[in-house]
C-alpha cells in the first residue's frame, strides 16, 4: 500500500520537492496525488508536510517533524561489510563509499556525505544485511563538543 | 513488495522507437527465475530461427538477478544475452559491479532491445519514464568518457552500461562496460549493441525490492559472511609464495579435493591476480598460445607478475554490489591514465604469458585501453598471440603486420597491434573479430592454432591440466567459457554436500584419475553446468560460490527471497531446465553441438613434450555423450529429446 493524500492538503508543494521517486503530482495550491506504482514508502512526504494531510502505507496520519529531528545513518564500522548495499539502498544518493580508506584494510566504507540530502528514510539501515547502519537522531553539535 | 522480482520486463524496438512494458507471469519466474534463465525464455520464444545476430531480429537483454537486492550477499551480478555474432549460438555475458540492482530499481527485471537505430541512441530510465535519447554526442567516445558524459547529465547515482569504440566498429570481440571498467566482455554482445546504435543504458530507479522473509535473508547472509571473514593461515604467504603452491601442485604425484576457503582468501588478498604465479607453475594457465608450458615461463620470467606487485599499487578495493569479499580493486597506474581497475588474472595471462609478455607496466596499460575500447581482454591477448604464432611461423610478414616485428615477448609491437585491433588500422581490422574469423581470412593452416570452440576464444585455464575446462569448453550452449564448470570448481562447490546423489570426491586422487572417463566425470560436469545455469538466475558470483553449498546458502536465500519451499533437487532442475534451453536456442538456430568442441591443440590431441601438462590429453568425443545424456540430449548429436523438453515444459 502506497501513502496517500488527504483532503487536508492544500497544494504547498511540498511533498512532490522532496518526493525521490517522482510519485507526487499536482498543481499549485491544489490537492495532490500519490502514484501507487511510483510510491516507495518512504514517508518523507509526511515527515514535510504542514498540514499533516498524508496517510502512511498502513493508513495512519503522518506527523511534520523539524528536519533537525530526522533520524539519520549511524556507521558501526565492526559490523559493516564494505558490501555497498546501503549506498544502492539509499534513494536520494546522500551516501557514499569514502575514496580514501579509513582504518580497516583497503575497502571503502559508506558514509553520510550529503547529511542535507537525507530523507530519514532508514532503507540504507532495513537493507543492510549485518546491521551495520542504526538510525539515529543527530548528536546537537553543542553536546557532541560537550562529549568531547 | 515481498516479491523478490519485479515482475516487469520492458522491451525496445529500436527501429520504430517502440518501448512496450510487459508483464511476465509467476510461473516463468518459478521455471527459470530471472537473470539468465529470464533472458533465455524471451530470446528462445521471440527470435526467429534465421535471425542474423547483427541484423535487427537478434535481441539483446540486460538481465538483472533473481537474488539481487533481496539482501543476500554474491548476488550482484547481471546477464547481457543475445545471439552471438561470434559464434553463432546462444550469447551472454556477466558482470558485476552495480548495474544488476539499478535494473530491478526501475521496476523491471530485465531490459530488452531489438531493430536497429538509424543515428545513435541511449535508453534512459527514471522514475516509471523511459525515453530513447540522441547519442550521437557520445558516439566516438570510450566507455569511461561516456560513462562521465552521462553522469555529469544526469547524476552520479545514475547506473550506466556502454560500449566503447570497439562495439561501435562492430568487432566480434567486443562488449558491454559498466562501473568504469567492468565488462561483459564474452560472446561478442557488444557488437550486437554497436550494430543496433544502442550506445548506452541509463538507469535511475528507485523502486524497492522484496523478499517474502527479510528476517531470513539477513540471518542467512551472516551465516555466509562468517565464512568470508574466516581466518586462513594462506593469509601469511607472500605473493610470490603462491608460485611455490602451484610448483607443489605440479609436483605431486596426488592431489587432494580443493576447498574455496583458500580461494576465497586468496581473492581477498590480491584479487584474482593471486592465481597469477601459481596457476603458470601447475599447468592451469596456457602459455604462448597454448603451445607452450611453465617451462617457457617459468619464476624468473613470472615473477614479473607476482601478485604482490600489483596488490602494491591498490589504492582501495573495489567490490560488486552485495560483495562482503572485494576481489577488485583500483589501481594507480603510470602514464596517461591515473586510475584503473585492478586488471584480472584472465586479462594478466591472456596479455602476458599467452603472448609471452614480460612487462607488466604494459598489462596494466593495455588492459586499461581495452577496457576503454570495451574490447574482451582475454579475446584480445588470444588474438594477438594467434598473430604473433602467425608471425613467427612465416604466415604474416612485416608487410602484413604494417612493420610491426611480432616476435614473442616483443612488448612494443604486441601493444601496437592491441592498439591497431581497437581502431581497426591495418592489420588491427582483420584481427579485431577474434582468432577464428582472421584465421578464415589468412588461411595457410593458421586454423590449426588459433585456439578457439565454436569461435569463442577461451580463457586462461587449460583443459589438459583440468579437463572438466575442456568438457565446459566444447560441450556448454555458450562456447570456450570458463564459468561453468571444473573439476576445480566441483571440488569447490561441495555440492554432494547438499544434494544426496551427487559423488564426493575421494580425499586424495592421483592425478591421473582425472583423465578416466566415467560416468561420474559426466555426473560431476553436468551438476556444475546445471548449478552454474540456476546462478546465473540468481545473479550470483562464482567466486562466492566457490565458499561451499553448506557455507553459501544460495537454495536456502532463494526459498527464503521467493517464499517456495524448494528442495536444492528442485533447484538443480530449473538450472537443468535453463541449460536446456540454451540448448534448445542453439538447436533451433542450426548450430551442430559437435563443431562447437575446442581446438585440438587445446585438447593435447597430439600432447606436449615437456611441462605440468606433459602427455596429457582429453577425448572429447568420448566424453560428449555422457555429459549430454546427463540432461536427456541425444547422446550422438547432443540434442534435446522431444521427451526432455517435454519434461521440463519447454514448448
Amino acid at each position: 500500500m502506497p501513502y496517500t493524500i488527504t483532503e487536508k492538503c492544500n497544494g504547498c508543494a511540498a511533498c512532490a520537492r522532496i518526493c525521490p521517486s517522482g510519485a507526487i503530482s499536482g498543481e499549485k495550491k491544489k490537492r495532490h496525488a500519490i502514484n501507487g506504482y511510483l510510491c516507495i514508502e518512504c514517508g518523507a512526504c509526511g515527515r514535510v508536510c504542514p498540514q499533516s494531510a498524508l496517510l502512511d502505507a498502513g493508513g495512519s496520519g503522518c506527523e511534520m517533524l523539524k528536519r533537525s529531528e530526522w533520524l539519520k545513518p549511524e556507521l558501526v564500522m565492526e559490523a559493516c561489510m564494505a558490501c555497498s548495499i546501503c549506498v544502492d539502498a539509499c534513494p536520494v544518493g546522500c551516501l557514499a563509499l569514502s575514496d580514501v580508506p579509513r582504518d580497516k584494510g583497503v575497502d571503502a566504507y559508506p558514509y553520510l556525505k550529503d547529511a542535507k540530502a537525507c530523507i530519514g528514510c532508514g532503507f540504507c539501515s532495513q537493507e543492510c544485511p549485518a546491521d551495520a547502519l542504526i538510525m539515529q537522531k543527530p548528536v546537537k553539535k553543542e553536546k557532541a563538543v560537550a562529549a568531547g | 513488495m515481498n516479491k523478490p522480482y519485479m515482475g516487469k520486463i520492458l522491451m525496445v524496438d529500436l527501429s520504430n522507437q517502440a518501448l512496450t512494458e510487459e508483464t511476465i507471469p509467476d510461473p516463468v519466474y518459478q521455471q527459470y527465475l530471472s537473470g539468465m534463465g529470464l533472458g533465455a525464455y524471451v530470446l528462445y520464444n521471440r527470435m526467429p530461427a534465421d535471425a542474423d545476430p547483427l541484423g535487427p531480429e537478434n535481441i539483446l537483454g540486460f538481465c538483472s538477478g533473481f537474488l539481487t537486492g533481496t539482501g543476500s550477499l554474491f548476488s550482484g551480478r547481471w546477464t547481457l544475452v543475445g545471439k552471438s555474432p561470434l559464434t553463432g549460438c546462444w550469447g551472454d555475458a556477466n558482470c558485476g559491479g552495480t548495474f544488476s540492482p539499478a535494473i530491478k530499481r526501475c521496476g523491471y527485471d530485465a531490459v530488452f532491445f531489438k531493430g536497429i537505430s538509424s543515428s545513435p541512441v541511449y535508453l534512459h530510465v527514471k522514475n516509471g519514464k523511459t525515453t530513447l535519447r540522441d547519442a550521437s554526442d557520445l558516439w566516438g567516445h570510450d566507455a569511461i568518457e561516456t560513462e562521465e558524459m552521462l553522469k555529469k547529465r544526469h547524476g552520479s547515482k545514475a547506473a550506466v552500461a556502454v560500449i566503447g569504440t570497439s562495439g561501435e566498429k562492430v568487432s566480434l570481440i567486443s562488449g558491454v562496460v559498466s562501473d568504469k571498467g567492468r565488462i561483459a566482455a564474452r560472446s561478442g554482445l557488444g557488437a550486437v549493441m554497436g550494430v543496433k546504435k544502442l550506445k548506452a543504458v541509463v538507469l535511475e530507479g528507485v523502486q524497492r525490492i522484496g523478499a517474502h522473509d527479510p528476517a531470513a535473508m539477513k540471518r542467512l547472509s551472516r551465516h555466509c559472511n562468517k565464512w568470508v571473514n574466516f581466518p586462513m593461515p594462506l593469509k601469511l604467504l607472500p605473493g610470490k609464495g603462491m608460485a611455490l603452491v602451484g610448483t607443489f601442485l605440479r609436483v605431486s604425484p596426488a592431489l587432494f579435493p580443493q576447498d574455496g576457503l583458500l580461494y576465497k582468501t586468496i581473492l581477498r588478498e590480491w584479487g584474482t591476480g593471486g592465481m597469477n604465479q601459481m596457476s603458470i607453475e601447475m599447468g592451469d594457465s596456457p602459455l604462448k598460445n597454448w603451445d607452450g608450458s611453465n617451462r617457457d615461463f617459468p619464476l624468473a620470467k613470472s615473477k614479473k607478475i607476482d601478485p604482490d606487485l600489483i596488490k602494491d599499487t591498490e589504492i582501495v578495493k573495489y567490490h560488486c554490489y552485495s560483495c562482503p569479499l572485494g576481489c577488485g580493486g583500483i589501481c594507480a597506474t603510470k602514464g596517461k591514465y591515473a586510475h584503473t581497475h585492478k586488471p584480472e588474472y584472465e586479462s594478466i595471462l591472456a596479455l602476458s604469458g599467452l603472448c609471452m609478455n614480460e612487462d607488466l607496466d604494459s598489462v596494466f596499460y593495455l588492459n586499461e585501453i581495452l577496457n576503454r575500447a570495451g574490447m574482451d581482454t582475454i579475446s584480445a591477448g588470444a588474438t594477438a598471440a594467434f598473430a604473433i604464432e602467425c608471425y613467427e611461423k612465416g604466415i604474416l610478414t612485416k608487410k602484413d603486420t604494417d612493420g610491426l616485428d611480432l616476435k614473442w615477448g616483443n612488448t612494443e609491437a604486441m601493444v601496437a597491434l592491441i592498439k591497431k585491433m581497437i581502431s581497426r588500422e591495418g592489420i588491427g581490422d582483420l584481427l579485431a573479430d577474434g582468432v577464428k574469423v582472421a584465421a578464415q581470412k589468412i588461411g595457410k593452416g593458421s586454423i590449426e592454432f588459433a585456439i578457439q570452440a565454436g569461435g569463442q576464444e577461451p580463457a586462461m585455464h587449460d583443459g589438459r591440466n583440468d579437463p572438466g575446462f575442456n568438457v565446459h569448453y566444447s560441450l556448454e550452449p555458450s562456447p570456450g567459457r570458463h564459468t561453468l564448470g571444473a573439476h576445480l570448481y566441483y571440488e569447490m562447490f561441495q555440492l554432494w554436500k547438499r544434494l544426496k546423489d551427487l559423488p564426493k570426491p575421494s580425499l586424495l586422487f592421483t592425478k591421473g584419475s582425472k583423465y578416466k572417463i566415467d560416468e561420474e566425470k559426466a555426473k560431476v560436469a553436468a551438476a556444475c553446468s546445471k548449478f552454474m545455469s540456476l546462478s546465473n538466475g540468481a545473479g550470483m558470483c562464482m567466486f562466492g560460490l566457490f565458499l561451499g553449498s553448506k557455507k553459501i546458502p544460495t537454495f536456502d536465500w532463494l526459498n527464503a527471497a521467493s517464499g517456495w519451499k524448494l528442495t536444492p533437487e528442485d533447484y538443480m532442475l530449473i538450472g537443468e531446465r535453463i541449460q536446456t534451453l540454451k540448448q534448445a536456442f542453439n538447436i533451433k538456430h542450426g548450430i551442430e553441438p559437435k563443431n562447437n568442441f575446442i581446438s585440438s591443440r587445446a585438447l593435447g590431441t597430439v600432447p606436449q613434450q615437456e611441462g605440468a601438462n606433459k602427455g596429457r590429453s582429453v577425448d572429447i568425443e568420448k566424453l560428449a555423450p555422457g555429459y549430454w545424456e546427463q540432461f536427456g540430449w541425444d547422446k550422438n548429436t547432443g540434442k534435446p529429446k522431444q521427451e526432455t523438453l517435454r519434461k521440463l515444459d519447454i514448448k
